[in-house]
């Protein structure tokens, strides 16, 4: 991980200490954070620190934490919850699996501080099941916290007491969504329902529940010790702290990062990520995952905080960031996306279920060639009404990776629309494989490679390819020696 | 109270309202697929959206899932919104088949009138329409789920309100699939209900399926006849042939749904045995000559044997006003008051609840609110199917149900269970009331009692007997107060057993009778649509007194036992033929209109063709008459049911409000009695050491009406007999063991059911009719009983 710019707060033991073992955390400062609470701490000054620090959702939406587990606490009830979302699912995002991995015990500190703050003795990690390291270590992790007291009836000896389970979810994207997903830990199907009543309020079997990201919790043992002041001071105006990017695609240096709220995309991109390889330039950026947008080449200096990036039509998300270089097709890239969301879609709400259908299938027809303005409108039309009708999170930000496209790359739509061209070559069915006369010698090498002996001429002649019969398989280009064989 | 403006409208509404009801209740229609009043507001149709243009909340939004909140603005009209409302219908319009013209929901379908409303009539999506698979869902349901649009009611229904199971969502996405999760019948006692909900034609009425279109069935305010809460019904008929049943709303009572046995039991109407010419011994006559005969054989008799050689029996089964005219026929002729039931027993119970000060009884809204449900000797699923769905409901609220019952009793929902002895109830419930010496065992349910603030004690008069039910009724009593209101509800045997029991006051009882009929003073009985072969316990003894009368006379719209042994049968309507008033077993007069007149069905007269061939000036098989205008005629009375139900509101105090009641509306209370209970003798508790045999009522056939309708056929229960485990195992039986019953005088082999929820000691039979079963009778004490296994050679 380039250190450059890099400000590691939840990601601060990771790879530096054995998560295994519980002494190795300790040793790091682990548990100090609980201790603190436990002892110089009543709830409600813990609840005024974490406000103060500034904290907010690391999951996507940035609600602030403090003032989230103020409302669990504001409600009475025998029994409340601490519910830890583990259930990554956006493609090519793990960092609440690499903080999981490498550092569980802070997870399991702030999820009983979550605990002490809200009066919960019960927390739930629901994690999905393919992360099989991540639930292994946890398992250990819990175990040896129980051995050492710093779980179970009896923390440190000072009667407060807090047990965590583990559930596993089975990989729907939407079980992400909180209510979605406290309906599948309750062994029901995972839909989401509508909030009110927030889950604050009843949530987990109808009581107070507090729901954080792993990424958030990762943050609370830090806040705790070095003080709200300290995190406050990082970050930009709205946006406390630090985020985990995990920054992957057409970029030079992959991996996962953690910086301070507020740097640019530029510094991402371009300081630690170190541009798109080969030289090839930089096009845009995905971020928030597949109910995000894309920040391009023109947002370079946008700071990425959770209001820049909405007024970039996309979002935080839990910090996935695709990097997409000049051969990247916009609409081909929507329609992946869009593709995702589609599948993941639970069904409930007719925007959602159906909406998300004839979003996809006017793309497909665009990528194509076979849309008119005219649809396109309709397109836009559409995307806006799901965007705002559409039951949870996951509806409601499905059309994001259009609109976003659509701000910036509306050229390349009309190119699609109107020239029936991909600039950037993806669109298969736009394509066409030419053969340069003057280039040619007749070699017949691209006749031979031909799947669909499509490609016709005699030897030392120049050689044609029939348009209609050519499925654009790329192979004749490939193997030409003398580039007399281009796409257009 | 939120006041908000609605289409320039302004309305003030509940705490809590959504802004859907509060549009609804200034007249506004507002598209809906999904909120349904009984289920609430889900959020997953989207065509209830409404334009918020002032207030907490603006923009477009699903009016079900915004609470009204003062100073709303809203507007239904807005283009955004009405553009709205149509692209989902378009949306939902995408995948849906164009099969109107074969499909039974036609006419009656939301999605119809929802498309035609929103004006979407040319298909713009070129598109393939994704495809389904149906299920075969059993006996009652047809399933085309290629007309779903996914707003969920089904799964609402099924799984939340009626507890089922079994049938679901399943998939996601597009591929959504509402259905069963393995192959097999529904098995919900509730199924029914989803042909009501669906809002279009994927789930349908399946023994109705292609008979007729809902704007040519001829339909009217009911009330269900086949157990004693008095459900609102809306049958339909057509061709002289009551076709279907569908839910009534109630709210006081069955709220929005109906069971399965009062939706589908309504073909004992039709058939074919039923008899519907007046019969003197076997011949046919006109209705002027069967009367004129009736009058002169009364009139004979009583000038030889003296007016009370003629016995008068009316039934649970009749309406309140024929059951008023038979005591008011008595009292022409000078005979004794009339009998109203002919098993003594059961009679007694029924009067037993009728005397209760009526402010003390629960509707099954109140069930529905409370927070504990004591249920002390009652099967809900058997006795009263929409009482174990009321109780359901209590439980989805937040309150818990208490079962103290010897059978392994079966509810839709989670409660606790205590198995005891039959005899052991009203002495539990003496304990219980008292608060005082109560055995360990008892302690958890006084505690609950303790702890409810809104308690309903609930019982079954067949378990509980006269006794229990007076001891139950007394716990009430002694557990109300104004503070703490305690309510109860007792399920009685038949439908209107609650008015028969009231008319009957303090008359005689059917033993009684039966003694007369032993000392041969009695000559004539005339039974008013009763079936005392049937339903009388001392079957031996009531023959031998049939045998010495000298005329029997039978008004009724059933094949029965005694309709065939009468010397003069002359045929009465159904509910659904006439018209009446029904008293249901928490003393609430309903009355129900009627449907259709009586006929014989096209579909046996036409011979199966169409159009019918044969011809008359006169309808075949259309002379049934309403047991009341018979008798009213009998007694000399012009035929005029407004004026019967004045004149017995005039007799009878409690029965006041009779006059202004309608069919439309939840009913009317009868006031409550005095409350002085007649102190029921408690029964001398035999000890003995054998087996008991408690004979039950079934959920299906054991009901006299829905055991003669064929759509329920494919669901009745074969006899078995029910054992302990540890019973069982003392006797060496294991489950499905052929096992040899003796019992009053009886031998019956039967296959063996084991149960380890039932009480140790006890034998349980079913008793269903038509079976070797039926001449075993519920609502007695328990007989002694020895079971034996059928050894095998």
């Amino acid at each position: 991980m380039a250190e450059k710019k890099q400000l590691r707060i939840a990601t601060r033991n990771s790879g530096f200490i054995d998560p295994e073992n519980i002494d190795s955390y300790i040793a790091a400062g682990g548990y100090q954070a609980l201790g603190k609470c436990l002892t110089e701490m009543t709830p409600g000054e813990l609840i005024e620190e974490i406000k103060k620090s500034g904290l907010r959702g690391r999951g996507g939406a940035g609600f602030p934490t403090g003032v989230k587990w103020g409302f669990a606490a504001q409600y009475p009830s025998d029994v409340k919850y601490v519910i830890c979302n583990a259930d990554e699912g956006d493609p090519g995002a793990y960092m609440d699996r690499a903080v999981l991995e490498g550092d569980p015990h802070s997870v399991l500190e702030a999820m009983a501080i979550a605990g002490y703050a809200i009066g919960a003795g019960q927390g739930t990690i629901y994690i999905r099941a393919e992360y099989p390291l991540a639930i292994k270590r946890l398992r250990i992790a819990i175990a040896q916290a129980q051995d050492y007291g710093l779980q179970g009836p009896d923390i440190l000896g000072t009667g407060f007491g807090f047990e965590i389970e583990i559930k596993y979810g089975a990989g729907a994207f939407v079980c992400g969504e909180e209510t979605a997903l406290i309906r599948s830990i309750e062994g029901n199907r995972g839909e989401p329902y509508t909030k009110p009543p927030f889950p604050a309020e009843a949530g987990y079997w109808d009581k107070p529940t507090v729901l954080n990201n792993v990424e958030t919790l990762a943050n609370i043992p830090a806040i705790i010790l070095k003080g709200a002041d300290w995190y406050s001071s990082i970050g930009s105006e709205t946006a406390k702290g630090t985020k985990v990017f995990s920054l992957v695609g057409k970029i030079t240096n992959v991996g996962l990062i953690e910086v301070p709220m507020g740097i640019t995309l530029r510094e991402i991109v371009f300081d630690i990520g170190g541009g798109c390889p080969g030289g090839k330039k930089f096009k845009a950026v995905q971020t928030g995952g597949p109910s995000g947008g894309v920040l391009t080449y023109k947002d370079l200096d946008v700071p990425i905080d959770y209001e820049h990036l909405a007024a970039c039509e996309s979002i935080m998300g839990s910090g996935g960031m695709i990097v997409m270089d000049e051969d990247a097709c916009m609409v081909d890239i929507s329609k992946f996306f869009l593709n995702f969301t589609m599948e993941e879609s639970c069904g409930k709400c007719a925007p959602c279920r159906i909406g998300s259908k004839r979003l996809f299938e006017a793309l497909e027809r665009i990528t194509l060639g076979h849309s008119s303005l005219a649809e396109l409108e309709r397109l836009e039309t559409l995307a806006r009404q799901i965007k705002d009708t559409a039951l949870c999170g996951l509806g409601q930000t499905m059309p994001n990776p259009i609109l976003s496209t659509l701000r910036v790359f509306k050229d390349e739509y009309l190119a699609h629309v109107l020239d029936k061209k991909c600039p950037a070559g993806v669109c298969k069915n736009l394509l066409e494989f030419y053969i340069l006369a003057e280039k040619c010698t007749g070699c017949t090498l691209c006749t031979k490679v031909c799947p669909v002996d499509c490609i016709s001429g005699q030897v030392k002649y120049c050689h044609v390819i029939d348009q209609d019969l050519c499925i654009k398989c790329g192979a004749c280009l490939e193997k030409c020696k003398f580039d007399a064989i281009v796409k257009r | 109270m939120p006041t908000l403006i609605i289409d320039n409208q302004s309305v003030t509404v509940p705490e809590g309202t959504n802004v859907l009801e509060a549009a609804q209740q200034l007249g506004i229609v507002v598209p809906h697929f999904c909120y349904h009043e009984a289920l609430g507001a889900v959020g997953a149709c989207r065509v209830c959206a409404m334009l918020f243009i002032d207030g907490p909340v603006k923009g477009m939004q699903m009016s079900c899932m915004v609470e009204a909140k003062d100073g709303m603005v809203v507007s239904t009209e807005a283009p955004e919104a009405v553009a709205y409302r149509s692209q989902v219908i378009e949306w939902l319009m995408l995948n849906h088949p164009h099969d109107c013209p074969v499909c039974d929901e036609g006419g009656e379908c939301q999605l119809q009138d929802m498309t035609v409303a929103s004006g979407h009539s040319v298909r713009r999506y070129s598109g393939k329409k994704r495809t389904y698979q149906n299920q075969d869902l059993g006996p009652f349901i047809a399933h085309e789920m290629n007309r779903c649009i996914q707003c969920y009611r089904c799964v609402r229904t099924y799984q939340d309100y009626c507890g089922g199971t079994d049938y679901g969502v399943l998939g996601a996405n597009q591929r959504l699939y509402f259905g069963r999760f393995r192959d097999g019948p529904l098995e919900s006692p509730f199924a029914g209900n989803l042909v009501d909900i669906c809002p279009t034609g994927v789930l349908t009425n399946k023994p109705y399926r292609f008979t007729s279109r809902f704007w040519d069935l001829q339909e009217a305010l009911s009330v269900c006849p086949h157990c004693s809460l008095g459900c609102a019904v809306i049958p339909g008929a057509r061709f002289r042939e009551l076709q279907r049943v569908r839910a009534g709303v109630n709210p006081e009572v069955n709220g929005w749904f109906i069971c399965d046995r009062g939706r589908f039991g309504y073909d004992y109407v039709n058939h074919p045995d039923r008899p519907r010419t007046p019969l003197l011994h076997g011949e046919e006559l006109p209705w002027s000559e069967a009367l004129e005969a009736l009058q002169q054989r009364l009139s004979e008799l009583i000038d030889r044997h003296g007016s009370d050689s003629i016995a008068l029996l009316g039934s649970g089964r009749a309406s309140l006003e024929s059951n008023y005219l038979l005591r008011r026929l008595g009292e022409q002729l000078g005979t004794a008051a009339p009998v109203y039931g002919s098993h003594a027993a059961r009679d007694r119970a029924a009067r037993a609840v009728t005397d209760l000060a009526a402010k003390l009884s629960a509707s099954l809204a109140e069930v529905r609110s409370s927070d504990l449900l004591l249920v002390m000797g009652a099967d809900p699923l058997a006795e009263g199917p929409m009482l174990a769905l009321a109780i359901r409901q209590a439980v989805r609220n937040g309150g818990r149900v208490m079962l103290c019952d010897p059978r392994p009793v079966e509810l839709p929902c989670s409660a606790e269970h205590l198995p005891c002895q039959p005899q052991e109830l009203p002495q539990l419930l003496r304990i219980l009331a008292a608060g005082e010496n109560l055995p360990a065992n008892l302690q958890p349910l006084a505690d609950a009692l303790q702890q409810a603030k809104r308690p309903v004690l609930i019982g079954g008069s067949d378990l509980l007997g006269a006794e229990g039910s007076a001891a139950l009724l007394a716990a009430a009593q002694k557990l109300n107060s104004a503070e703490r209101p305690c309510r109860t509800m007792i399920l009685l045997p038949e439908t209107n057993s609650f008015g028969a029991a009231l008319l009957a006051g303090d008359g005689p009882d059917f033993d009684q009778l039966l003694n007369d009929m032993d000392s041969g003073r009695i000559k004539a009985l005339l039974c008013l649509e009763a079936d005392p072969l049937t339903d009388c316990p001392d079957r031996k003894r009531l023959l031998q007194g049939l045998e010495q009368l000298e005329f029997l006379a039978v008004l009724d719209h059933l094949p029965s036992l005694t309709a065939k042994k009468a010397d003069l049968l002359l045929p009465t309507t159904a509910v659904a033929e006439g018209a009446g008033t029904l008293v249901n077993n928490e003393g609430r007069m309903q009355a129900f209109a009627q449907v259709f007149s009586p006929g014989e069905p096209l579909r046996f007269t036409g011979q199966g063709g169409h159009p019918p061939r044969n011809f008359s000036s006169t309808t075949p098989g259309a002379l049934p008459c309403q047991a009341w205008a018979v008798l009213a005629e009998l007694c000399g009375l012009p035929v005029n049911l407004a004026e019967i139900r004045r004149e017995l509101a005039a007799k009878e105090p409690r029965l006041a409000g009779l006059p202004e009641l309608s069919a439309e509306g939840p009913g009317q209370r009868v006031l409550p009695g005095n409350g002085a209970s007649s102190s029921v003798p408690p029964a001398v508790a035999t000890a003995d050491e054998s087996l008991q045999l408690l004979v039950c009522e079934t959920l299906y056939g054991s009901e006299p009406l829905s055991a003669l309708s064929a759509p329920l056929d494919p669901v009745c229960p074969h006899p078995y007999v029910l054992l302990q485990e540890l019973d069982a195992a003392r006797l060496g039986i294991a489950a499905d063991d052929l096992v040899q019953l003796t019992a009053g005088g009886q031998q019956l082999a039967l296959p063996a059911r084991l149960s380890s929820r039932m009480a140790e000691g006890l034998v349980i039979v079913p008793r269903l009719r038509g079976t070797e079963l039926e001449s075993f009778y519920p609502g007695q004490p328990p007989l002694p009983c020895r079971v034996e296994k059928v050894s095998t050679p």
